[in-house]
């Protein structure tokens, strides 16, 4: 069995700092981590791998070359095989064109099943992997909690997913791409000792577009239908603040500040 | 006359009638037809305040088969042209938007927070680094523009009195699903804190003794809410995490005890009216977004503002 997981390396917003004085975000130093919900969906395969030696995981990313040295930290976890899908036409390309490259790459290759995260921490649109499943025409399901993992091993899987009201469950069918949720349960394998130094160069593959062959017009920010037109800096910060102590005039402070304001009635 | 199209979620009723507004601000008040597509029987609040409504097919009724209400759309538009698509961004909103989006061959925008107009064309604003920036967005590839709509921000308050005209939709057979509805658990339903006015929220600095705050929300006749941090380490329950990835509220005051006011979080009370943060920190990003600032260990504070405000009551 086949298992595609989508992995996106995505800047570190966690530890993005905001200064508040000068009202700009600190983007210095910013460095690039795995997408946590695709950690938590490529860590479900890794595990499934381990224990079932028909399991064959690899990893699809479309970004820049300077993803390689993470790719290979996750061929050293266990990961079989890793693509990475890179050219330059292709910066600036917004969901609906990515999802076009990444489905002409997967068009021609053979897989059970796909696991991705539900969205990015970055974009954040989750658009992507419904957007694949159109392009290859599969079904495709997000926010998912669990899964039966015997499921995967026939036609269909049943799924558990956090909606709006309730926790639904579904079966789907494969292949199928099968969106996670984030998930501090489940752990990336750690790197075997003997591994550390392996090189695993062999198991990554770049695909250019020399392979996937679109044309300019169609990739990049001239292909995109949607355009960024403007962006600031979102800033809610105040300049009145008042700091208090915790003792009888802060209280009294705090008190009065909520009877003014209608919270509480004396 | 525009037409826009607004997808119902029969999840999320309210907040997919809300796009109305949304509605409104991109094309001006009553310059639009709307046209709201349901799946399965419509619920009775729709009638009224929309213009047209087409129900789909009852047997994928609970719109949970993303592709089947893609193709739906997709047909819908070839039979009216919508000049707008507009979707709320729930948990299948959000499935169903991309995959409608992918067939009109139209852009896509996520979660949009605001509507703006420029030289003529439709900005859609959303936040983007997880709210720490907004990004304005346009639709250069044609009609329709396609957004899906954060919950929450825009507000319906215009006319329920449309007489509101059914449309006939039998389509011939889609794809076969690939998907198919088993069983659903629904959660506590216990009240939600985006209904609450006044919000007292902890984070990890309470984590130990998050039960003290529900005194607090009781003599402020509030709700109590909580960072992510501690919904992971389990001492309150996921549906009332505020933030990016948990709820976004807007209460008219928002008592942040033991929060550092991290940018997931803050993205979650930039509607907030009021702030009051607790925190010996006062470098923590919280306290610049905040009226009051109080330097303290919240254990102290708790008891001693609950005291005072039980005095101002029985005096
Ligand atoms: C993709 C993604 C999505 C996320 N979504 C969300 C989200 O929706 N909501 C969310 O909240 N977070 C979210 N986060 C997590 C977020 O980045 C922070 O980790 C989290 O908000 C921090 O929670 P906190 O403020 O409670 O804890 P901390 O940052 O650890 O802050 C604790 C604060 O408590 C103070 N403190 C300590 N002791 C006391 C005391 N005795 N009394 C008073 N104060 C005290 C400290 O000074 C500190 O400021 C997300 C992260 C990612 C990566
Ligand atoms: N450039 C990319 N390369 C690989 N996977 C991606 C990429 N962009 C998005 N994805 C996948 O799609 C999910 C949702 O991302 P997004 O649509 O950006 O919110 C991510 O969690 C990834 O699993």
């Amino acid at each position: 069995m086949k298992i595609i997981c989508f992995v996106k390396l995505v800047p570190d917003v966690e530890n993005f700092k905001y200064d508040y004085e000068r009202n700009v975000l600190v983007r210095e130093n910013v460095h690039q981590i795995l997408n946590p919900e695709d950690c938590s969906a490529l860590s479900v395969a890794l595990k499934l791998k381990q224990e079932n030696i028909d399991v064959q995981v690899e990893t699809l990313t479309m970004g820049p070359e300077g993803c390689r040295p993470h790719l290979e930290d996750l061929i050293k976890r266990g990961v079989d095989r890793s693509i990475l899908i890179s050219d330059k036409s292709y910066v600036g390309s917004d969901t609906y064109v990515t999802s076009r490259i990444i489905s002409r790459y997967l068009e021609r290759e053979a897989f059970d099943w796909i696991f991705s995260g539900t969205h990015s921490i970055d974009g954040g649109t989750a658009h992507v992997p419904s957007q694949v499943a159109e392009c290859l025409n599969i079904p495709q399901m997000g926010n998912i909690l669990r899964i039966n993992q015997a499921g995967l091993f026939s036609d269909r899987v049943r799924t558990e997913v956090d909606s709006e009201d309730a926790v639904l469950q579904f079966e789907i069918e494969r292949p199928a791409i099968l969106s996670f949720q984030y998930s501090t349960k489940i752990k990336l394998p750690y790197i075997k000792y003997e591994d550390l130094e392996r090189d695993v160069s062999g198991q990554l593959e770049i695909v250019s577009n020399s392979r996937l062959r679109f044309c300019d017009t169609e990739t990049g920010i001239a292909g995109s239908p949607t355009k960024v037109s403007q962006v600031e800096v979102d800033s809610f910060g105040r300049k009145d603040t008042r700091f208090l102590k915790c003792d009888d005039e802060g209280i009294e402070e705090v008190y009065q500040f909520l009877k003014q304001r209608g919270i509480v009635c004396s | 006359m525009k037409k826009v199209l607004i997808y119902i979620d029969p999840q999320a009723v309210k907040d997919s009638i809300d796009l109305l507004e949304a509605a409104e601000q991109i094309y001006g008040a009553g310059e639009s037809l709307s046209y709201g597509i349901v799946p399965g029987t419509p619920p009775a609040d729709v009638f009224g305040v929309f213009d047209k409504l087409i129900s789909v097919s009852p047997d994928r009724a609970e719109g949970f088969d993303a592709a089947y209400i893609a193709d739906s759309i997709e047909k819908l538009h070839r039979d009216f042209q919508f000049d707008a698509v507009l979707i709320p961004a729930t948990v299948f909103g959000r499935m169903i938007a991309p995959r409608a989006a992918m067939r009109l061959q139209t852009g896509l925008v996520a979660d949009v927070t605001e509507i703006r107009h420029h030289d003529e064309e439709i900005v859609m604003v959303r936040p983007a680094f997880s709210g720490r920036m907004l990004a304005g967005i346009v639709n250069r590839g044609g009609a329709p523009v396609m957004m899906s709509v954060r919950q929450n921000i825009f507000s319906y308050a215009g006319p329920r009195t449309k007489k509101t005209e059914e449309i006939n939709f039998n389509p011939e057979p889609f794809r076969k699903p690939g998907i198919r509805y088993i069983s659903s658990q629904p959660k506590p339903q216990d009240e939600d804190i985006r209904e609450s006015n006044v919000l007292v929220s902890g984070g990890d600095g309470v984590t130990r003794y998050f039960d003290q705050l529900n005194e607090l929300a009781e003599v402020l006749n509030g709700s109590v809410s909580a960072s992510r941090k501690v919904v992971d380490r389990g001492a309150a329950p996921r549906h009332i995490q505020v933030g990016q990835s948990g709820k976004i509220v807007n209460p008219s005051l928002y008592i942040a005890l033991g929060i550092s006011g991290s940018i997931q979080h803050v993205v979650g009370i930039k509607n907030a009216e009021n702030i009051i943060a607790v925190n010996p920190d006062r470098q923590a990003p919280i306290c610049s977004l905040s009226n009051i600032v109080v330097e303290a260990d919240a254990r102290e504070f708790i008891p001693r503002i609950i005291k005072r405000i039980r005095k101002g009551e029985y005096k």
